[in-house]
């Protein structure tokens, strides 16, 4: 029984990782990485309201963080907003509207710690299917355009002139973020989630100078926090969230140190 | 053939380009010259549909400049300012030359052999084909440059835009880059727009100036127009024009040589 949760969880986290390590390479290198804090946060008034409500799934924390992605590209891309700033209005707003209406609900105190910090236990078949399918449309996405994400990134100007729809995939990328990070909230956890937006390519920056070997590495060591994580979490009774984090910094650490001596 | 007419573009309700009108033929190298803020940089990404007028419009080949991009992007090289493309990219020299040639699935692609012959070819033609492997962000600002402009050249375009091209480049290097350019624009009936500061060099090398100032002051052949008046006009009544030879005789760097 409990091995067939650390499984379940198993994949999920191994599914995601590989997902947000591709993306983190992009959030990175457009100096975007306070949006992952930004929409994990979001996601907390969708689960405010789930609590509120009664209900388990995800539709109101993907409505939550899908309108906030979608509101932050638009305020950056039409407002005359940095990114930071939009991100930082709408992170705020979330949180704020989340703390009022679990005030109004009963009981929520006893499940917010695996909220904040992630719970093995919680995930569930329906969640294995579901980043299992969320993955397979991510993984084809991300990777069927990553060219095309690379000029955006090199110069939004060029990437006019070649065609591509800037807009679109610049909307479509931050909704494709939100499903992804509010799927790996269960595990990580709200607080600790933007960890696998930065850490991969960090630790890849550390370990390879070229793109394609920093996603490889990234994706690497994501795979690596995860599965060490959640067996010490198993192991040590602790957080799963907090748990894999510290792996995944202990790696960074590891890497950062064999990159300067 | 690009023709703009009566083009106005306005940024937060102050006009940054007034009713310009003008017409660039084929093959033609065309400087633009004015001041900062002139709207050199606004006028060549109106050009390039990156900028949306108020008013006027634009046109290549006689066709809206929106519908000429959509159809034929690859036929337009462009280089836009230095410091508003991303040189921090964990990328080799070799993939920023290829970067405007996006392809399904980019992350798993190897580049073919004609691919890689055609990327040495440009890097040579601007003096950095031994940095094809390095990684941009190791380089200097003028190397950078150098492969951006090995980028522009990957499509053989028929129209090269060109937003200050000398930007870090030194000045021995700039001299011969505008040689290039001339021999481009001549054998291969490439039209050429390039907006600089560079007032000596772009009088020598260009066939056709245009100096701007929110309004056209002057658009004709290089050897046609009486600089010292409209530059005056241009920049302000402040301005002197020193205007250097090569091979000057008190230059520094050649009284060893005499």
């Amino acid at each position: 029984m409990i091995w067939d949760i650390i499984l379940r969880a198993a994949v999920v986290g191994i599914l995601l990782s590989i997902l947000l390590s591709i993306m983190s390479y992009f959030v990175v290198v457009r100096k975007m990485t306070f949006a992952g804090v930004g929409i994990a946060h979001s996601a907390f008034g969708g689960i405010a309201l789930n609590f509120f409500f009664g209900f388990a799934g995800y539709i109101f924390p993907l409505f939550f963080s899908i309108a906030a992605s979608l509101l932050i590209a638009f305020l950056y891309k039409r407002g005359n907003m940095s990114e930071d700033s939009a991100i930082d209005v709408i992170f705020v707003f979330s949180m704020a509207f989340g703390v009022f209406i679990l005030s109004l609900s009963n009981g929520y105190s006893a499940n917010m710690l695996g909220i904040l910090f992630g719970n093995i236990l919680s995930v569930t078949n329906f969640d294995m299917i579901t980043t299992l399918a969320v993955f397979s449309v991510g993984f084809v996405f991300m990777t069927y355009l990553f060219s095309h994400f690379q000029l955006i990134s090199y110069n939004e100007e060029l990437a006019y002139i070649a065609g591509i729809n800037i807009d679109l995939l610049y909307y479509l990328f931050w909704v494709v973020l939100s499903v992804v990070i509010v799927l790996s909230i269960k595990l990580i956890g709200i607080i600790l989630v933007n960890a696998f937006l930065v850490l991969p390519t960090l630790v890849g920056s550390n370990c390879s100078k070229n793109y394609k070997g920093i996603v490889a590495v990234g994706a690497i060591s994501s795979i690596l926090s995860v599965v060490a994580g959640i067996f010490a979490a198993y192991f040590l009774n602790t957080p799963a969230g907090a748990t894999i984090v510290l792996v995944f910094i202990t790696i960074w650490l590891l890497s950062f140190l064999a990159k300067k001596l | 053939m690009i023709e703009v007419k009566n083009l106005t573009v306005v940024f937060d309700e102050k006009i940054v380009l007034d009713d310009i009108s003008m017409k660039i033929g084929k093959g033609e190298f065309v400087g633009i010259l004015g001041p900062n803020g002139a709207g050199k940089t606004t006028l060549v990404k109106s050009i390039l549909g990156l900028e949306k007028p108020v008013k006027g419009s634009v046109k290549i080949d006689g066709v809206d400049v929106d519908e000429y991009i959509k159809a034929n992007g690859a036929r337009i090289g462009y280089l836009p300012q230095y410091a508003i493309v991303n040189w921090n990219m964990p990328i080799r020299v070799v993939d920023a030359v290829m970067i405007e040639k996006v392809k399904p699935f980019g992350i798993f692609r190897k580049y073919s052999k004609s691919e890689m012959e055609s990327v040495r070819y440009w890097l040579s033609v601007f003096g950095v084909e031994d940095k094809m492997y390095d990684y941009i962000k190791e380089l200097s600002g003028g190397q950078q440059q150098r492969v951006s402009l090995a980028r522009c050249m990957m499509h053989n375009p028929e129209i090269l835009i060109l937003d200050e091209p000398n930007t870090a480049i030194d000045a021995v290097y700039n001299t011969r880059l505008y040689g290039i350019l001339k021999e481009l624009s001549r054998k291969n009936s490439m039209t050429i727009i390039m907006v600089s500061h560079d007032i000596g060099a772009v009088t020598k090398y260009v066939d056709e100036i245009m100096c701007l100032n929110v309004k056209l002051h002057c658009h004709g052949k290089s050897g046609s127009i009486n600089f010292s008046d409209v530059l005056k006009e241009v920049y302000g009544k402040d301005m002197e024009i020193v205007i250097h030879e090569d091979g000057c005789k008190n230059c520094a760097f050649n009284k060893d040589k005499q």
